[in-house]
């Protein structure tokens, strides 16, 4: 065995991998259980291309056999319920899982320097997913599907001058019809090969700069720990608890994110009375519809999405720790998340009066946030300086063993 | 770990055995979820349900063959004149690949049902004038299904059947539907 | 308030805003406590097959599938007459019939109770909404102008003991459809106590090996 190993090693570095990347990579030993959420992302992706695979084997791309097949794998096919079941479900543990991951990054600061790689690689992966997901949605072929499929690719009627010409090319017709539902298979069989390509660039860039962690000042070499045995066992304690909450809505509330239309099969000629995306896209189907103007809408709410990426340059502010040492932060913190559940609920419910005006303020309030950040932060850090930093962050700063400094700019 | 666990050897043992628990409970789950995954890629409810086939024997004229589909393969019901039912029963020497008499193939004399693929490589043969020809490779069966020459190593299989009235069979098993 | 409470909470506004965003637009449907058995599903589908198959079809259920609700063999012959019971069950009345009687392709009912939010209640209220005017007009609450005429003569019901057992039988075509819907629930319910019971003992398990192996962090 040992022979063998020698063999390989020779060839490839594969107990050097193991051993720098896997087993003794080195790891802050004082990340906390919301660190566990990359780890969990990854697990929903394996699950979802294992549970895409088997389901595919069963799913007819045909606009005519579609809505069929997917109940021929609810009722014919050994356990395809289940597979099903978890595919539909994994989708919303996936963006369940992004989401917390995503808000660990932000409320610890792990996007800032030197960082940014990772956050910007994890962004696309987000729009990777949501493409995928949007694909994804169609295939079931029912109302909701169809109608999904029809607002969104309308959205593309905003691009200035060929607007019509390339809502007409996306979808390959006049309207939503078999030659979309083809594509629509192929690229959500085709977007987790660009999805794990850039899952591995986001792991590679991780391993270039480690983990951040919450006191958001880099340890020192002696508070680092061996990745095998603590965090593969703080991990697989993660993912039990995850698993249980996801094996729940599996066997006992399945059809909690499947929007009742979508048991309709697809009808050209009837929009169902209330049209809503996966849960997971109301906060930005919120500030689409909070702007009466049809591009104004699409760049506001492609803009809600991407404009994570700017994070890096928004936040001045070079006090370590993000949200935990600064109060402000904080603040601003619990107000996005508390804005974004307002978006939400706003996006899942009929427009009508209030509302209305609710989903333009939160809309407003989302982007205000973004755009006050750069002085605010530069704010708070002065303020800070003078007032001094919290104990606990001189004291990491001053111990010599970490690297890094911080001075107060005053 | 070693270096850790070597302190304390008893802690160790513990661990251990903890480590060998909890490896051998999540296999067993891993495996178990593999299941369905497999399970999946078997013949469907529905595919199941298909796998008997009743065939009308009214409409096959003396002499005639029928070919019809029992689970997507073809099989072959030969209505045998007295002719043919007594040249292979007399002259059972003639093949010796596969040595099998008549009357064990058949449940009623004038009535031959086979698997209609070659037990070479799985093509149909063609019906000739006494006997199948497989066009792949020249295998030749008599009346009775029986290869007489060429490489098919097996006679032609037999499906399993029953005789629901004189003139109706059923082919394939019949599941029991508790 | 401290970091942990204020993330409870948030995750928890978070999480009412979305649930109360779908339960809001649940009209008030009946409330009934459904007796899901094998006995009323079977007593359902009598109906259903007596009834509603004489326009609605069950295209996603096969007659072999009666074998799981408790018929006998016996009794599926009678109902398919000679068709194969590999074949789903259709209307008795041709479609193109159906659809000239009502302006429309009257919907397959395999899938309705999935397809209408609060499944069998929904069902179970759409049928007892039949009313009658002082006109005798007859119409629906729950669904105005609904093109289906009372199945079940629900508005012209005249005491309490018709109205008894109308609803009894309502109440089994609506247990009968959710079966229709979603015949693998209860195999799917089984499962899921095992799988959880399962991955209980194995959280603990990989609990106990995390603390075992934080231990020697010291």
């Amino acid at each position: 065995m040992s022979k063998l190993l020698n063999w390989v090693d020779a060839r490839f570095p594969l107990s050097e991998f193991v051993k720098q990347d896997l087993t003794g990579y080195p790891t802050p030993r004082n990340l906390s259980y919301w660190w566990n959420f990359g780890f969990l992302a990854g697990f929903v992706l394996v699950l979802q291309v294992v549970s895409g695979l088997f389901l595919a084997m069963h799913y007819k791309p045909d606009a005519s056999l579609a809505f069929e097949s997917i109940e021929h794998i609810m009722r014919e096919v050994n356990y395809g319920w289940l597979i099903r079941y978890i595919h539909s479900t994994g989708a919303s543990a996936f963006f369940a899982v992004i989401f917390i991951h995503m808000a660990r990054t932000l409320y610890y600061g792990s996007y800032r320097a030197p960082r940014e790689l990772m956050w910007w690689t994890g962004q696309g992966l987000l729009l990777l997913l949501m493409a995928t997901a949007f694909f994804g949605y169609l295939l079931p072929w029912g109302q909701m599907s169809y109608w999904g499929a029809q607002v969104i690719t309308n959205l593309f009627r905003a691009t200035p001058f060929f607007g019509d010409e390339i809502v007409i090319w996306l979808r390959g017709g006049f309207s939503i019809g078999d030659a979309t539902l083809t594509r629509f298979f192929v690229l959500h069989y085709f977007f987790p090969f660009l999805i794990i390509g850039l899952v591995l660039i986001h792991l590679v860039a991780l391993h270039t700069v480690k983990s951040s962690n919450p006191s958001g000042i880099n340890l020192a070499a002696k508070d680092n720990i061996p990745f095998h045995p603590y965090f593969t066992a703080k991990d697989l304690y993660g993912l039990g608890v995850f698993l249980i909450v996801f094996c729940f809505f599996v066997f006992f509330s399945p059809e909690f994110f499947i929007e009742a239309d979508n048991n309709i099969p697809a009808n050209p000629l009837k929009t169902p009375a209330h049209i809503v995306p996966e849960w997971y896209f109301l906060p930005f189907y919120a500030i689409l519809r909070s702007i009466p103007d049809l591009l104004g809408g699409v760049v506001a709410m492609g803009l809600s999405v991407v404009i994570f990426a700017a994070m890096p340059f928004l936040d001045r502010s070079h006090i370590p720790g993000g949200a935990r040492y600064r109060p402000v932060y904080r603040i601003l913190f619990y107000i996005f998340v508390l804005d974004f559940a307002v978006l939400t609920y706003v996006g899942a419910v009929p427009p009508s009066g209030s509302l209305v005006v609710i989903g333009q303020v939160a809309t407003f309030i989302y982007f205000a946030l973004f755009a006050l950040l750069p002085f605010i932060s530069k704010a708070e850090e002065k303020w800070l300086c003078k007032r001094g930093l919290p104990a606990e962050v001189e004291e990491l700063l001053k111990s010599k063993s970490s690297p890094d400094k911080f001075n107060c700019p005053l | 770990m070693s270096d850790e666990d070597s302190k304390d050897p008893k802690e160790s043992g513990r661990r251990h055995f903890l480590e060998t628990v909890t490896g051998v409970v999540a296999g067993a789950g891993v495996c178990g979820a593999a299941w369905p995954f497999i399970s999946s890629m078997n013949p469907t409810t529905d595919v199941l349900a298909k796998s008997t086939s009743e065939v009308e024997l009214g409409d096959i004229a003396v002499g005639e063959t029928k070919t019809v589909d029992w689970q997507g393969k073809p099989v072959f019901i030969l209505h045998r004149t007295p002719e043919q039912i007594s040249e292979v029963r007399n002259d059972q020497s003639a093949q010796t690949k596969d040595p099998e008499q008549d009357e064990k193939r058949v449940q009623k004399p004038q009535w031959l049902v086979v698997v209609g693929l070659c037990t070479h490589l799985g093509c149909v043969p063609l019906r000739k004038d006494k006997g199948w020809l497989c066009p792949c490779h020249g295998s030749f069966y008599d009346d009775s299904g029986r290869v007489l020459r060429g490489p098919a190593p097996k006679n032609l299989i037999l499906p399993p059947y029953e005789f629901l009235s004189d003139n109706k069979i059923l082919i394939g098993k019949v599941e029991e539907q508790s | 308030m401290n970091q942990k409470t204020m993330t409870f909470l948030l995750f928890g506004s978070f999480l009412f805003l979305t649930a109360n965003s779908r339960a809001s637009s649940d009209v008030s449907l009946a409330e009934v406590d459904f007796d899901h058995s094998v006995e009323n599903i079977k007593s359902g589908a009598q109906v259903a097959m007596d009834v509603c198959r004489l326009c609605h079809e069950f295209k996603y259920i096969k007659y072999r599938n009666l074998l799981e609700i408790g018929f006998n063999k016996d009794e599926v012959d009678v109902l398919r007459g000679d068709m194969p019971l590999n074949t789903s069950i259709l209307s008795t009345t041709k479609p193109e019939i159906a659809s000239k009687l009502f302006g429309m392709m009257p919907p397959d009912l395999s899938l309705m109770a999935k397809a209408r939010r609060g499944g069998a209640r929904y069902i179970y209220t759409l049928l007892t909404s039949y009313s009658m005017d002082a006109e005798e007009h007859v119409d629906n609450k729950l669904f105005p102008g609904i093109k289906m005429p009372d199945p079940f003569a629900y508005a012209i019901r005249t005491d309490d003991v018709r109205q008894k057992e109308l609803d009894q039988r309502i109440e089994n075509v609506s247990v009968f459809l959710q079966w229709t819907s979603d015949p693998k629930a209860k195999e799917r319910r089984r499962t899921g106590y095992y799988v959880i019971a399962y991955l209980i003992v194995l959280t603990f398990l990989f609990y106990l090996l995390k603390r075992k192996v934080w231990r020697t962090l010291k």
